[in-house]
């Protein structure tokens, strides 16, 4: 946990680890509840989703932990909380699916519903999000199969279902993609743009040479198909390599990226994109997307 | 069974058969793609319009329905040009989190050549120094030589070995690379690795088998050890894998080959989940578990879903978050980076079951601060230990035990510089109550 004002070599104020805090590596996702006062953390290596107190530190057990057989869950890989409906949803990578739980779960807990299927052309789950108000699921998916892109689904779909849309395509810049957010009808998306590289020759994807450097994208959440982004974070000057995740503050107006490369985490003060409800209390996950 | 070829190794199939399919598909894409976006141009609203707010005639984009399989990097590279700079743009931050300094990751010596490698997740460098550096002082020690840059392949490189028969240096990428890279001794700067091996998403530790000329790696994502000739290179398989439910592998970490017994210790965190649902519905119906942790012995030849010679796990064995592991076949013992309560554990070297370390170096006056790596010198009776929290390598007199202060400390920053501890991060949220950007890491 970082000041929201840290700025250069710094560390942080507090930190959460040790074998009793269920931690682990690759964990790409994480949710802060403003009401509840909760942290929700997915544990990709044990098939676990993890809620510690808001203030947790040091080596502080999770307050509830959801996993095993019945919770359906496979290797979770990302998360988001619907504090309207009391929900927590849940975005898997090899599973293929987003998993709904009710947000007090705990224990081998069966999902309130899944998005699962076929139809679905969903691949690897990267990211999600959900629009309370107006009733939908945003996922980002990648996939060598299916497009690469970001999902929209209704907030109750359940099963194999068709999507809303899908904003995928050349135009939109999405090679890659990680974790998004929802806020005031708009979609805010990790574009990553990491790439293999399977020549043994070549020189390894790396910080000094990216080939299409990822950046923060914005869409409409009415978008549908090859849609460019409405605005975006990109260039050299942002200093974005391959941004995995995002985390907003509407009431700075300010936009939280965290990129895998650099090792770094970002701050963009970009008040249009907020909109006229920049400064309106938090509604639902837009204060913390994973 | 798992069967390595199916899943983890496909990054071999692409480099057999599917670089040159690929490219063709990249080239038939890259030219419909610059045909759609000359099409497209110009006909999405304008920013203003969508930042007065979402209604119905501010969504659309709907003129082109395609969407992209396969790869997108040369579509988007085509199509990028092409459209309406959106807003924003290249943007700098206000404020940046970063850590210019290495994070010290994982620790070789090799006594016969006087030199220490220490692995910089931090920024994907390998830094050697001499065997004796470090003081007291509050003074940053200076790497002899540094490998590091874009010729080099490194990305988040964990587990580092030395071959002091063969004058190699290997290092793993545990994250985005998934590449073990070898390099000659003696090289330095943006160098090209002598040889480059696919190895599995998740690489973390790394032993060589000097005896056996192979050496061995624990993948943390797939709970599992691979073992390749020393020699390995491009998409060679592997000659071995310990994977399965018997073998006990949950999120392995540190490894070490034991010449003497001719046996691989793994050290695992105890994180464990099916990969598919093919394998959750093997047997039982099985969900993620969290296991205590354990360090587990197998026989060096062990292969396929074995059961471990030994486990240690248990309370008793203080064993949390175990990362790199270090062997000492002449006192007959092993040291564990006991990153979870700032400590070193030593055991015998057989122990096995819920025992307690024989000695634990652990404290205040110890200056171990997230202890990822640990190198037992025995013969020169000291023990090595790096700190991924702190800027700094310390060294103990071998047979150190309590609170006890170093003998020597290498600093690779000026005294209390703050270690941001990022480790290719990959999320973020925000507190609004507390006001801070919390980041898992």
């Amino acid at each position: 946990m970082f000041a929201r004002l840290a700025n250069g070599n710094v560390g942080p104020v507090r930190v959460i680890e040790g074998q009793k805090t269920k931690l682990s590596r690759t964990m790409h996702g994480i949710a802060y509840d403003e009401l509840h006062d909760e942290i929700i953390v997915p544990v990709h290596l044990a098939g676990a989703l993890l809620v510690f107190r808001g203030d947790a530190e040091g080596e502080d057990p999770p307050v509830r932990v959801i996993q095993g057989p019945h919770t359906g869950l496979l290797r979770p890989e990302t998360v988001a909380l619907d504090v309207k409906h009391n929900e927590i949803l849940v975005g898997e990578d090899s599973g293929h699916d987003v998993l709904v739980f009710s947000r007090e779960a705990h224990g081998d807990t069966a999902p309130l519903r899944v998005i699962r299927g076929p139809k679905t052309e969903l691949d690897e789950v990267r990211g999600v999000a959900v629009d309370p108000d107006r009733n939908l699921i945003v996922v980002s998916s990648r996939s060598k199969t299916f497009p690469t892109g970001i999902w929209v689904f209704n907030r109750t779909d359940d099963g194999d279902v068709v999507p809303q849309a899908i904003i995928a395509g050349p135009k939109t810049g999405i090679v890659r993609i990680r974790q998004i957010a929802v806020y005031d009808g708009r979609i805010f998306v990790a574009v990553k743009n990491n790439k293999d590289s399977f020549d043994a020759n070549a020189a390894a994807p790396s910080p000094w040479d990216p080939d299409v450097p990822g950046f923060i994208g914005v869409w409409n959440i009415g978008d549908n198909g090859n849609a460019p982004p409405r605005a975006w974070i990109k260039g050299p000057a942002t200093g974005l390599i391959w941004p995995a995740g995002l985390a907003l503050n509407s009431a700075d107006r300010e936009i939280y990226a965290i990129d895998s490369v650099r090792n770094g985490m970002l701050t963009f003060f970009m008040p249009e994109v907020f909109g006229s409800r920049g400064n309106e209390p938090a509604v639902g996950n837009e204060q913390g997307k994973e | 069974m798992w069967v390595p070829t199916e899943r983890s190794f496909a990054i071999g199939r692409d480099i057999r058969g599917g670089m040159q399919e690929q490219a063709k598909r990249w080239t038939a894409l890259g030219n419909a793609v610059i045909l759609l976006a000359v099409l497209g141009a110009g006909q999405r609203p304008h920013a203003s319009q969508w930042l007065t707010g979402i209604s119905s005639s501010s969504v659309g984009n709907e003129e082109d329905d395609d969407t992209c399989s396969g790869s997108l990097l040369s579509a988007v590279q085509a199509a990028a040009p092409a459209t309406e700079v959106p807003t924003g743009g290249d943007i700098g931050p206000i404020r940046m989190v970063q850590d210019p300094y290495p994070s010290l990751h994982s620790i070789a010596l090799d006594v016969a050549t006087n030199q220490v490698v220490i692995s910089d997740s931090n920024r994907g460098n390998l830094l050697f120094y001499p065997r004796t550096s470090g003081s007291l002082s509050p003074s940053v020690v200076v790497p002899e030589r540094q490998i590091r840059g874009p010729a080099t392949g490194m990305m988040f490189i964990a587990g580092v070995a030395l071959d002091s028969a063969h004058n190699e240096v290997f290092t793993v990428d545990n994250d985005i690379g998934d590449r073990m890279l070898v390099f000659s001794y003696g090289v330095e700067g943006n160098v090209k690795p002598k040889r480059v091996l696919f190895v599995p998403h998740g690489s973390w530790g790394a032993s060589l088998d000097a005896a056996r000329d192979e050496i061995a790696i624990s993948v943390e994502h797939i709970n599992t050890v691979v073992v390749y000739r020393r020699e390995a290179s491009g998409a060679e398989a592997p000659l071995r894998v310990i994977h399965g439910n018997n073998t006990g592998l949950a999120d392995p970490h540190g490894l070490a080959i034991d010449t003497r017994d001719h046996q691989i210790l793994v050290g695992n965190h105890g994180n464990w989940a099916p990969l598919t649902r093919l394998e959750a519905m093997q047997g039982a119906l099985r969900g993620g578990q969290f296991q205590l942790p354990s360090v587990a012995a197998f026989d060096e030849t062990a292969s396929g879903d074995v059961k471990p010679l030994r486990t240690l796990q248990g309370e008793h064995t203080q064993l949390n978050w175990p990362m790199g592991l270090s062997l000492d076949p002449v006192h007959n013992e092993f040291a564990v980076a006991n990153y979870g309560s700032n400590s070193i554990l030593i055991f015998r070297r057989t122990d096995q079951g819920d025992v307690a370390p024989v000695r634990v170096i652990e404290g205040n006056r110890t200056g171990i601060l997230g202890p990822m790596g640990v190198a037992i010198d025995p013969q020169n009776d000291e023990l090595w230990v790096t700190n991924y929290r702190d800027h700094s390598a310390v060294v103990f007199a071998r047979t150190a035990e309590g609170n006890v202060a170093p003998k020597r400390i290498l600093r690779n920053a000026p005294l209390d510089t703050p270690a941001v501890g990022f480790g290719n991060p990959g999320a973020v949220a925000y507190d609004s109550k507390r006001k801070e950007i919390l980041v898992p890491n």
